[in-house]
């Protein structure tokens, strides 16, 4: 299941140069480069003639596309304008283009229908380029659902489990107050563990030598957009009552993007507003949140694997799965929107 | 029907007489925001909503999710998993895949000290 109508993150801009990019994007080949005069284009990654990606070709002058097998060239509109040895031009000889632009050093596309494209509902990602913040992140090509990793970051009872050794303790599983509030394209789940150990990366980052009150916030918003607020500051410095004194404070940041139904490009980085210009803190939040998520990644594939081999076998709901469950609600809702709207213009 | 006995023993004397219990701090509940909360061993959920407050079973009776970490909206709370439903004021079933009420509790508030015990039989 794909939403269509929804922006999403195609890459990092640092991905995207005059040296076309192949992507998967919701199963559509998709190409992505610069033309000389900087523009950003995403095509079609398919040569409307004998069907060859055209990320196999390059960039010529005047910022053209030319196909690496019989030297068609398409403007960024994905239009052929050239065909080497032939006068006319098929109208038919054209690439579809889709929308896209450049904030907060990702590349955004839209995948669904071009008239509804606004970037006004670019979710806001200001953590990745303001300068009160220091950021850095990568992308994982994971072979799972999407789903399964909307599911994990909305349920973190599992870095007690899974992460042990950076960002998770018992503490996260067992004395965390829990509350899950929900609106019509959001859900929030707030998360707070009083007066519990700080997990080994918060003592890394922190510094902390005694009990701490840590903090997860986690934003939903579809279709897969999860900004978490999360940090902790060291127990009766008033973190609960919104006074962070003595601790850190951070922003973990997930736009996931499906490739296919059963795979997925997984767009992350993290924030933090302590010590920004200290490379090696940036750097040592990035390892160690790292680590975590391949371990994410692991319990993906490997949940992927058993979902292929009997896709009915039933799975049960536990109290954690609260926020999870109310954002497949949500998703499922607007699936059925989109699917509506699709059949109402059909009729049309 | 163990648990019922214990119940009925748990909440009132002797001579049947009500027994309160402290479940909450009237101030701390917020509109709308259940919390989670126990008369003796039974878990219950107190939610303040459209100015009243109710004291409810917190489990869900359908497989036993927490109704405290559910949602409010118009005198009803809905189970955060499966969508069940059930009627503040009376614990009716409304909605499926529950298809059984829950228990409701007397309450009163004291001062600060929101009140609950069993209802009279």
């Amino acid at each position: 299941m794909f939403l269509k109508n929804f922006w999403y993150v195609a890459a990092w801009d640092h991905e995207i140069s005059d040296k076309p990019l192949g992507r998967i994007i919701l199963n559509e080949p998709v190409v992505l480069y610069r033309t000389q005069d900087g523009a950003l284009v995403a095509l079609e990654d398919r040569c409307p003639h004998r069907r060859l990606p055209l990320s196999m070709g390059k960039i010529v002058e005047g910022g053209l596309l030319q196909c690496h097998y019989h030297g068609l060239r398409f403007d960024k509109t994905g239009k052929c304008v050239r065909i080497p040895g032939q006068e006319l031009i098929p109208p038919s000889l054209k690439a579809k283009a889709y929308p896209v632009i450049e904030r907060y050093h990702w590349i955004w596309i839209w995948m669904g229908d071009p008239a509804l494209a606004n970037p006004d509902t670019i979710p806001d990602f200001q953590y990745l380029d303001s300068p009160k913040w220091a950021a850095k992140g990568t992308w994982l090509h994971v072979h799972a659902n999407w789903q399964l990793i909307v599911d994990n970051l909305l349920d973190l009872t599992h870095l007690a489990f899974v992460h042990e050794t950076t960002i998770g303790n018992a503490a996260v599983a067992e004395n965390a107050a829990v509350k899950v509030q929900r609106s019509p394209n959001n859900v929030l789940v707030s998360r707070w563990m009083i007066d519990k150990p700080a997990p080994p990366t918060y003592v890394k980052a922190g510094g902390f030598t005694s009990n701490v009150d840590r903090w997860q916030f986690i934003d939903f918003t579809p279709p897969a957009f999860l900004r978490l607020h999360v940090g902790a500051a060291p127990t009766g410095t008033g973190a609960p009552d919104g006074r962070v004194v003595g601790g850190i404070n951070m922003r973990n940041l997930n736009a996931i993007t499906p490739e296919t139904d059963t795979t997925t490009h997984y767009f992350w980085a993290q924030a933090h507003d302590f010590d920004v210009n200290n490379a090696k803190v940036t750097d040592l939040l990035f390892e160690q949140v790292k680590t975590a998520f391949l371990e994410d990644v692991a319990v993906f594939e490997a949940q992927q694997c058993t979902i292929d081999r009997n896709p009915h076998a039933p799975q049960s709901d536990i109290n954690a799965d609260a926020g999870a469950i109310q954002a497949r609600r949500i998703l499922d809702r607007l699936h059925q929107e989109e699917i509506s709207a699709a059949k109402v213009q059909a009729a049309e | 029907m163990i648990g019922q006995i214990n119940v009925t023993r748990m909440t009132e004397d002797r001579t049947g007489v009500r027994t309160w219990h402290r479940v909450a701090s009237a101030s701390a509940l917020v509109e709308g925001q259940p919390i989670a909360a126990h008369i003796g061993d039974i878990p219950v959920a107190v939610v303040r909503a459209d100015g009243a407050i109710y004291v409810i079973d917190d489990v869900c009776t359908h497989e036993y999710a927490l109704l405290s970490g559910g949602f409010v909206e118009d005198c009803t709370i809905e189970c955060p998993l499966h969508q069940a439903r059930f009627d503040l004021k009376t614990g009716r079933c409304l909605e499926p895949p529950a298809d059984r009420d829950l228990r409701t509790y007397a309450v009163k508030v004291e001062g600060d000290d929101v009140l609950a015990a069993m209802e009279a039989a």
